[in-house]
């Protein structure tokens, strides 16, 4: 205690004064923004399955942080239109995005420069897993019945379908027959626009797989026309507690999958995604957004950040990888 | 711009001719016997076709024919006269320049500013007095961008004049 | 009968009836507007529909796009611009009554033949919901590529010009839908780099171009049009009657073909409306009135257009697929409201279901009021000096093409295709066949590579399967048919030539 000096005592004084005046800017910056209205723009169009996930959160942040939220569509490009808008924002916290599964897939395909890494990652949202869907009356009764016929049958002989060619659950099935040993067009892939036309064809009977997510194929399921064997995940999803997981069955297979996550432009100002994160995590936490979600069926899952940044990267990897497999890759 | 038939069905087939080309050259897809390339060379082969038609007058009595029950319900058609002035001619260009002038100018001057300029010359190109085309430029931006900006919830541009809603 | 009592107390709500009178006159001043289609009306209404109740938010999407496809006559009637695809089809024809000085007449079709399609594809929503979805799901690919060449020939049909050009207009149109990755490859086809391309070349602003655009250019270099004889505007509904009497075979015809066309998914009111102003003119005593100012294509196309838009929800609530653009807006909104589509929402939650009826048919009747009133606002362009029209509607071109994805690219599409639509107006190739293509070239093309992978490359199954093989015959006469008429003028003409 005899250390206990005067300078010392005016040094940590000021020391303490400093600090309180560095916080005091701080949090003076934080209460400062946002101070205007912010744009959430929506890389799809309105009334599909991502803008109103889009629209539900803007609903909640806007309470959180006391200022309108305004969801935008910005159309266009498959998706490339909306994800360029996001990363050409001016990094002020007052333009945000959606960032879409695509965002991971497009570079691929080479119809985008951008990458996961064009933008500052702020949270994850949603994921959802594929589940692998047959006809009600179809002969097989579970996911490995479904597995030996594949194997036994001529290559193309079976016919897939869900979504376009190169698309998510394409790319899902390509991933899964690789696990079984088989080259990907074993199962042959009849594209569709998206996963409801493709269900619709399942019902008559022009094709005998379709993955795509359990919230997709719910109409059909509760119509009684088609049934779902596994869901390529590693835990049930707790909607659907009937749909086994393909690791329980078959062991571990990591799929590829759908999610969802809100980010900025490069080079947001940390204490900017601090608010924003902040906010975001009481609106993943919210009744209203776990009440949607689940109403829904749409998985939500919580990353943020750099977590939600490596969560990106290894999407992205993953796509890459499945892309390649399936010959849809440019680079 | 009445062009004969003879140069519309050449420009046609060549647009077949290319629509071809370019479709011939697109990679095939895995596991698709009919590729991408398909549908496009199937519409330049028919584009060919019917450009050649075309030129060589075939099909040209339908259309006669259906002139002529127009011409029976309406009286004769009126046409614009083909001595007009090139200059007068010219202002059809003006409204895909102006929707153009709209793009590139939106996002700097604002939708209110852009707007106003395009009624204004629009107006005067259609003879409109100055007394009637100035009100109208200055209160019909305005009201459109009420109706989009603030019910729609349409994110037009502000520029340099927003607007106080 | 509970359910049906608990039904009207969900309707009769304040605050549902509110919503059904203010987003029918959205719709229908949305609908009226050139550049903003009912499919826009719908998708602007999303935002709005969070802050309703369930039954609420449905209603004003029912209501919005029912009186939105209606008025999308009234510009396409008075100015010659069609507010919505749907309207494309027959839009020369009430033009043409237009300049007869029988707006009135034509204007009051459109709204009396749509509210009565409506209604008479409510229901067949009511009372043959299975049945049809049934029917739905058995339209495998291969019975979607011949519906979608039929449709496509309706181009020849509809067109008063020569059916080569007509036929060059819709390849034209054929390939414009070939722009972008939305083909079965996934592959970018004809996007020369331009990222925006890559989703393809959407029909809206097409069709703002093609009609509105080349319109005002028309207008730029031609003289003012001497004016319509001024005269009181008519009755609206009177006349109304005498037509649904004297045409209730059209007018069947064209409900049941909507309600067919209607139910199967992917096609709509758009194609609806096609194919019933085709057949009109196909099965008429006197076709070659067609496109001179004859109401009998409006009555069946109007009866037709109103039905689809109806039992398009058919595969929507049962199952989830979206009958066209407005029910793939309309399910999301039904998810976020907890009414998810499913048989479930026809057993457990019949009130609900029995309330979308009652809020269909309300629609409808409520249709022929704000219609007429409407109507009369509307009409009082036809007064209003071109020099002051016309620019407000090139801004509405700009405005509502943005609008569709707040997307400035589509006005610069806007303007290559006002320029492209003047030149082939002038040289007598029909637009509107152009915008036929545009809407159904996906189709076409989806559906027939997606048929020959399922069938591994065999044509057979395009002839085979019951449904299939009867569009087949209907397609391939439709085909030959123009082809039988030009053969048939000839050896007509030859003894006459002979007598002379």
């Amino acid at each position: 205690m005899t250390s206990f000096t005067r300078r010392g005592f005016i040094a940590s004084a000021s020391t303490v004064f400093a600090g309180s005046l560095v916080g005091l800017k701080a949090s003076f910056a934080q209460s400062t923004y946002p101070s205007r209205p912010i744009t959430l723009i929506c890389p799809w169009g309105a009334g599909g399955g991502t803008d109103a996930t889009a629209r539900i959160i803007a609903q909640v942040l806007e309470q959180k942080l006391g200022q309108p939220v305004n969801v935008v569509n910005r159309t266009g490009g498959n998706g490339v239109v909306g994800h360029t808008a996001i990363s050409t924002a001016p990094p002020d916290g007052y333009t945000i995005g959606l960032l879409t599964v695509e965002i991971a897939m497009m570079h691929w395909q080479g119809m985008t420069e951008l990458t996961p890494r064009s933008y500052t990652p702020l949270s994850l949202m949603n994921v959802d897993a594929p589940a692998i869907q047959v006809k009600a009356d179809s002969p097989y009764k579970n996911i490995k019945e479904l597995a030996d016929a594949i194997k036994a049958a001529p290559p193309g002989k079976l016919k897939a379908s869900g979504t376009g060619q190169g698309g998510i659950w394409h790319l899902a099935l390509v991933g899964w027959l690789q696990s079984l040993g088989l080259p990907p067009n074993h199962v042959a892939w009849v594209p569709s626009n998206g996963a409801a036309p493709g269900m619709q064809d399942l019902a008559a009977g022009g094709i005998d797989i379709v993955p795509c997510s359990l919230p997709e194929a719910r109409p059909m399921i509760d119509a009684g026309r088609a049934k779902s064997l596994a869901i390529l995940a590693s835990e049930r999803n707790p909607q659907f507690p009937n749909v086994p997981t393909l690791d329980e069955q078959m062991g571990p297979h990591k799929s590829v999958g759908v999610w969802r996550g809100i980010a900025g432009p490069k080079g947001l100002p940390a204490d900017i995604q601090d608010k924003l994160t902040a906010a975001l995590k009481e609106v993943y936490a919210s009744k209203e957004y776990t009440d949607f979600m689940s109403g829904r069926g749409f998985g939500i899952k919580w990353a943020e950040r750099a977590e939600f940044g490596q969560f990106m990267d290894e999407s992205d990897r993953q796509m890459g990888e499945a892309m390649k497999a399936a010959g849809l890759a440019k680079t | 711009m009445r062009l004969s038939d003879r140069v519309t069905g050449s420009f046609i087939a060549t647009l077949g001719a290319l629509a071809t080309y370019g479709g011939s050259r697109l990679p095939p897809v895995p596991g698709q016997d009919v590729g991408p390339s398909a549908f496009p060379m199937v519409i330049g082969a028919g584009l060919i076709l019917c450009g050649l038609m075309i030129a060589l007058g075939i099909g040209r009595s339908f259309e006669e024919e259906a002139e002529a029950d127009l011409a029976a319900v309406e009286g004769p058609p009126q046409r614009a006269q083909p001595a007009d002035p090139l200059a007068y001619r010219l202002r059809a260009l003006l409204p895909p320049g102006l929707l153009l002038f709209y793009v590139y100018a939106a996002d700097r001057l604002g939708f209110v500013p852009t707007t106003a300029i395009m009624i204004f010359v629009v107006a005067v190109a259609f003879g409109a007095r100055l007394r009637v085309a100035l009100p109208l430029a200055a209160l019909a931006p305005i009201a459109i961008h009420l109706i989009f900006y603030k019910l729609l919830r349409v994110p037009l541009p502000p520029g340099l004049l927003p607007m106080p809603w | 009968m509970n359910e049906l009592i608990e039904a009207f107390r969900l309707v009769l709500a304040p605050d549902v009836l509110i919503a059904i009178l203010l987003s029918s006159i959205y719709g229908l001043v949305i609908g009226s507007l050139p550049g903003l289609s009912a499919t826009m009306a719908t998708a602007l209404l999303v935002p709005v529909t969070f802050y309703l109740s369930p039954i609420a938010a449905v209603a004003s999407i029912i209501a919005a796009s029912a009186m939105a496809i209606f008025s999308g006559d009234i510009p396409g009637c008075l100015l010659r611009i069609p507010g919505t695809p749907a309207s494309a089809a027959y839009t020369d024809e009430a033009y043409a009554m237009t300049r007869k000085g029988q707006a009135e007449v034509a204007l009051g079709a459109g709204l009396w033949f749509s509210a009565l399609g409506g209604i008479a594809g409510t229901i067949s929503l009511i009372v043959m919901a299975p049945i049809l979805a049934e029917l739905a799901l058995n339209f495998s690919t291969f019975e979607y590529f011949w519906l979608a060449f039929l449709g496509l020939m309706c181009a020849t049909l509809v067109a008063r010009s020569s059916p080569v050009k007509a036929i060059a207009s819709m390849l034209l149109g054929l390939l414009v839908a070939c722009i972008g990755m939305e083909n079965p490859g996934g592959v970018p086809r004809f996007t020369f780099g331009v990222p925006e391309l890559l989703g393809g070349v959407e029909a809206i602003p097409v069709l703002v171009g093609v009609f509105a655009v080349s319109e005002v250019i028309r207008a730029l270099v031609s003289p003012e049009p001497p004016p319509l004889p001024r005269r009181k505007f008519g009755s609206i509904l009177a006349g109304q009657l005498a037509l649904t009497r004297k045409y209730w075979r059209q007018m069947t015809r064209g409900n049941i073909v909507g309600i067919i066309i209607g139910v199967l998914p992917g096609a709509g009111a758009d194609m609806a409306a096609w194919v019933s102003y085709a057949m009109s003119k196909r099965f008429s005593k006197e076709p070659e009135k067609f496109g001179t100012g004859h109401p009998e294509g409006l009555v069946e196309a109007g009866a037709s257009n109103n039905a689809s838009l109806a039992s398009g929800w058919v595969p929507s609530l049962l199952f989830g697929i979206p009958g066209d653009t407005i029910t793939a807006i309309a399910i999301g909104v039904l998810y976020m409201k907890g009414l998810n589509p499913g048989p479930t929402l026809f057993t457990e939650r019949a009130s609900s279901m029995y309330a979308l009826y009652i809020i269909f048919i309300l629609a409808n009747i409520l249709m022929i009021p704000l219609g007429i009133v409407m109507i009369r606002v509307a009409s009082t362009v036809l007064r209003a000096p071109r020099a002051t029209v016309l620019p407000v509607i090139l801004v509405c071109c700009a405005v509502g093409a943005f609008a569709t994805g707040n997307n400035l690219f589509a006005i610069v599409l806007v303007a290559i295709f006002g320029a492209i639509g003047y030149v082939m107006e002038n040289n007598g190739y029909p637009v509107a066949a152009m915008v036929l293509g545009i809407v159904m070239g996906t189709m076409v093309e989806q559906s027939f590579v997606t048929s020959l992978i399922k069938s591994d490359g065999s044509l057979l199954p395009f002839f085979e399967r019951p449904v299939s093989a009867i569009l087949a015959a209907m397609t391939i006469s439709a085909l030959l048919w123009p082809v039988f008429i030009w053969l048939w003028k000839r050896i007509r003409h030859r003894p006459q030539e002979q007598a002379l």
